[in-house]
C-alpha cells in the first residue's frame, strides 16, 4: 500500500476521464457531463486517442501524456483493457475509480483481472475505488463520477451526512430520494467490488473529515472484519456512525452453525460487530431515509424519553404506540409538572403524555406548551403532532415552534399526517430545520435513530 | 475471578484430536478445559467397563448420569447415548446395556472411546453459552435461554470476544427469556452474576484458543446460587 490517506480521492486537484467522448449515452460522456455540470473547480482531462477535443476540452491520447499527472482518473473502458492502462499510467496517477463492470462479479476471467488490479496497488500503483461501482459524489469538492444523468437521478444539496455503500443502485436511489426530500449529503461513495479501497479506508478518511457529521453505511458484506471494527470505532468516537445491513436472511439460512440451530449465522455476528464498534444499526431503507431526515436537521438525543404533544388525541395515542414499538419511553409527567401546567393552560387540555391541546389550540399556546412541558430533564426529545384541521393554527406555527425548540436544546420532530393542505405546510417546518414525518411510525423510527436505537426492550 | 485460560491443555487436546483426524473434542476434554478456567462442571470420571462405572459412581455418589464418549457422536441424547438419574448399581447395569443397544442401532459406525459417569446436576433453569470463530470478525460469544426455545425462537444474543463483565450482563438482558432468570411470577431470582462469569470466561477461551472453531455449553444449569456446565462440546478449526 502506498498512501493510506485518501485526500486525493475526495479533494482532487485534477481528474482525467479515460475513454471520454462526445457520443451521447456513453458512460464516459455522462461522467464528463456530471463533472462539468457539478461545478468541479479543478482541471478536467478527457483521455481518448480517438479524439482531439471532448466537450471543447483538449483530449489527451493517454494519461502519460498529461504533463503534470492527475490526482484522480475515472476509467470507463472495457474491463480487459483496464489493468494495462493503469500500469502504463503508473507514476502519473494517485487514484483511480473504475466504474466498468465485467470483473469479479461476472466470471473467472473477471476475477483474474481483479487479481491484476490488486497487484498494481500492491506494487505501489494508484489506489483504486471499484471496479463495478459508481465512484464518488461529493457535494464539497464537487466531484461527481456517477454515470447517471441528472435528469433521471438528482444530486442532493450540500449537507453533513456521508454515505458509504458497495451497491451502485443503492447509492443512486438514495441520492435521488434524498435530493427530492431536500436532505443534503457531504460525500457519497459507492465502492463496488473493492479490490482496494474498502469501507474501513473510507471510515478512516471520514473520521477526520470536518465536512462529515454523520456516516451511514449500507452493507452487504464487510471486508477485513477486525479492521472494520477498529476504523468504525475510531470514527464512532468522533461522530455518529449508522449502518443498514442487507442480506440478513440469506446469511442466516446459509451459514447456520453446524451443531445448534439456535445460532443462526452471520447476521448475528454483524450485529455484535456493530455493537462493539459503537455503530447504530438501522432496520432497512425507511429507517435509513427517516434517520437521514431527522439527523440532518436535529442533533442526537441524550436518551430514549419522548414527550408527545398534539392537537388531536387519537394521533397522539398512535404516536405513543409507535414509540413504544420502537423501544422508546413514553413516561407520564411528574405530578409537580402536571400541576404547574394545569395552572397555565385551559382546563380542557389533557395534561399528560401524550399532551392533548385539543382543536381549540392556537399557534402561541402550542409553542408555549412545547416549551413549558419540555423544561427540566424529564424528556430527551419531543414529537409534535400538528394537525391542520383545527381553525386557529396559522403559518406562524412552524416559526414559533422552531424558536422554542432552539431554546429547549433538545430534538423536536414534527408529525403531520394529512392531505393536500397539510403537505403544503411541510416546507414551512423544514425551512425552520424541523424535520417532518407523515406517519406516527416514521416519526417514531426517526426518534429512535436520534436516541441511537438504545431504547428499552419490552 | 480467575481469568486464566489453560492454553497448553487446549492446544494438547486439539493437536491430539487433529492428529487422529477428528474434527471435535470429546466431552471430558471440553470439561477439563472449562474446569481449568474455573467454569463449574459436575464431578465426572471416564470409564471403560461396567465394573469401573459402578466403582466410580459409588465414589461420586448417586444419582449419576451415564454418557457415551465418541468423536463420531455430537448429539449424544439423540443417539440414545445419555441416560440420567441412575440411583444404584442395578440402574447402572441396565442403563449400560440399554445404551450399547441404542448406540449400535442409531450410530452403528461410531467408534466408542469410553463412557462418562457423572454427578447428576439438580434441575434448574437451562441456558446456553456458546461461541464461534467467524472468518471475518474472529471469535464471538452467544447467550441464549436453553431447551427447545433456543432452536424454536432463536432467542439469543451475540458479542465479539473477549467480553467484559458489563457486556456479558448486557447481552443477557437482550434475550426475551431473560426474565426467567430474574424471578418470574414470584420465583426466586437466579445467579445472573455466575452466568455472566461463564460468558466472560468462555469468551476468553475462544479468544486465546485458535484451534477451536465452536464451543458450546448446553445446557448451563442456573441455580439460585451458582451454575453448572452439564454438557459441552467443541468443534475444531
Amino acid at each position: 500500500m502506498n498512501e493510506r490517506k485518501l485526500d486525493f480521492l475526495f479533494k482532487p486537484r485534477s481528474i482525467a476521464v479515460v475513454g471520454a467522448s462526445d457520443v451521447p449515452g456513453k458512460l464516459s460522456t455522462i461522467i464528463m457531463d456530471s463533472l462539468v455540470d457539478s461545478g468541479f473547480k479543478g482541471s478536467i482531462y478527457p483521455v481518448n486517442p480517438k479524439h482531439q477535443t471532448v466537450r471543447s476540452l483538449k483530449c489527451y491520447p493517454s494519461i502519460e501524456e498529461i504533463e503534470d499527472g492527475v490526482d484522480l482518473a475515472v476509467f470507463a473502458v472495457p474491463a480487459p483493457l483496464t489493468p494495462g492502462l493503469l500500469k502504463r499510467a503508473n507514476g502519473k496517477l494517485k487514484g483511480a475509480i473504475i466504474v466498468s463492470g465485467g470483473f469479479g462479479e461476472m466470471d473467472e476471467a473477471g476475477r483474474g483481472l481483479e487479481g491484476e488490479l490488486k497487484e498494481i496497488v500492491k506494487n505501489g500503483g494508484p489506489r483504486i475505488i471499484g471496479p463495478n461501482c459508481m465512484g464518488i459524489y461529493d457535494s464539497i469538492s464537487k466531484v461527481d463520477t456517477f454515470f447517471l444523468s441528472r435528469e433521471r437521478i438528482k444530486r442532493p444539496k450540500r449537507g453533513s451526512i456521508s454515505i458509504l455503500t458497495q451497491s451502485g443502485s443503492f447509492a443512486s436511489t438514495a441520492m435521488d430520494e434524498l435530493a427530492a426530500e431536500g436532505i443534503g449529503v457531504a460525500r457519497l461513495i459507492s465502492y463496488g467490488n473493492r479490490v482496494d479501497v474498502n469501507e474501513s479506508d473510507c471510515l478512516d478518511f471520514l473520521a477526520g473529515d470536518r465536512a462529515t457529521k454523520a456516516v451511514l453505511l449500507y452493507i452487504e458484506a464487510i471486508d477485513e472484519g477486525r479492521r472494520f471494527i477498529e476504523s468504525a470505532s475510531r470514527c464512532a468516537a468522533k461522530k455518529t456512525v449508522m449502518a443498514v445491513k442487507v442480506g440478513r436472511h440469506a446469511e442466516g439460512a446459509l451459514a447456520a452453525m453446524s451443531h445448534t440451530g439456535a445460532i443462526s449465522g452471520r447476521y448475528e455476528i454483524y450485529k455484535a460487530a456493530f455493537k462493539k464498534a459503537g455503530v447504530i444499526e438501522l432496520e432497512g431503507y425507511e429507517e435509513f431515509i427517516d434517520g437521514c431526515r431527522a439527523f440532518t436537521m436535529q442533533e442526537m438525543a441524550k436518551g430514549p424519553r419522548v414527550l408527545i404533544i398534539t392537537d388531536g388525541g387519537g394521533i397522539g395515542v398512535a404516536i405513543a404506540d409507535a414509540c413504544m414499538d420502537s423501544d422508546l419511553c413514553v413516561e407520564s409527567l411528574t405530578e409537580e409538572k402536571k400541576q404547574a401546567l394545569k395552572a397555565i393552560f385551559p382546563p380542557y387540555y389533557t395534561i399528560g403524555n401524550p399532551m392533548d391541546l385539543t382543536g381549540s389550540v392556537n399557534d402561541e399556546l402550542f409553542a408555549e406548551a412545547l416549551e413549558k412541558s419540555m423544561e427540566g430533564s424529564e424528556f430527551d426529545m419531543a414529537i409534535v403532532a400538528a394537525l391542520w384541521g383545527p381553525p386557529n393554527l396559522t403559518d406562524r406555527l412552524p416559526g414559533l415552534l422552531a424558536e422554542k425548540a432552539e431554546r429547549i436544546g433538545k430534538p423536536v420532530l414534527i408529525c403531520t399526517p394529512g392531505g393536500k393542505y397539510t403537505r403544503r405546510k411541510k416546507k414551512l417546518f423544514e425551512k425552520r430545520k424541523l424535520p417532518v414525518f407523515s406517519s406516527p411510525e416514521s416519526a417514531a423510527r426517526a426518534a429512535s435513530v436520534l436516541a441511537g436505537k438504545k431504547g428499552v426492550k419490552r | 475471578m480467575c481469568l486464566d485460560v489453560d492454553k497448553k491443555s487446549i492446544d494438547k487436546f486439539v493437536g491430539e484430536a487433529k492428529g487422529q483426524g477428528f474434527r471435535t473434542l470429546i466431552e471430558p476434554e471440553v470439561k477439563i478445559i472449562l474446569k481449568a478456567s474455573e467454569i463449574p462442571v459436575p464431578k465426572f470420571k471416564v470409564v471403560k467397563d461396567m465394573a469401573e462405572a459402578v466403582e466410580e459412581a459409588e465414589h461420586i455418589g448417586y444419582p449419576v448420569v451415564l454418557k457415551v464418549i465418541s468423536h463420531d457422536i455430537l448429539h449424544k441424547s439423540e443417539a440414545g447415548g445419555v441416560i440420567t438419574n441412575l440411583k444404584d448399581m442395578k440402574d447402572i447395569e441396565s442403563a449400560w446395556s440399554e445404551m450399547l443397544f441404542n448406540v449400535a442401532d442409531n450410530v452403528p459406525t461410531a467408534s466408542i472411546e469410553g463412557f462418562l459417569v457423572e454427578e447428576m446436576a439438580p434441575p434448574g433453569i437451562e441456558v446456553i453459552v456458546g461461541g464461534l470463530r467467524d472468518e471475518q470478525f474472529g471469535p464471538a460469544v452467544m447467550f441464549g435461554i436453553g431447551g427447545v426455545a433456543v432452536e424454536l425462537l432463536k432467542d439469543t444474543s451475540f458479542r465479539l470476544a473477549p467480553v467484559e463483565k458489563k457486556e456479558a450482563l448486557e447481552m443477557m438482558t437482550e434475550v426475551k427469556g431473560y426474565r426467567l432468570l430474574t424471578g418470574l411470577r414470584g420465583a426466586e431470582p437466579r445467579d445472573i452474576d455466575a452466568v455472566s462469569d461463564v460468558i466472560v470466561k468462555l469468551s476468553r477461551i475462544l479468544d486465546s484458543a485458535d484451534g477451536v472453531k465452536e464451543l458450546e455449553i448446553n445446557p448451563l444449569v442456573v441455580y439460585e446460587k451458582g451454575v453448572v456446565a452439564v454438557d459441552a462440546r467443541a468443534i475444531l478449526a
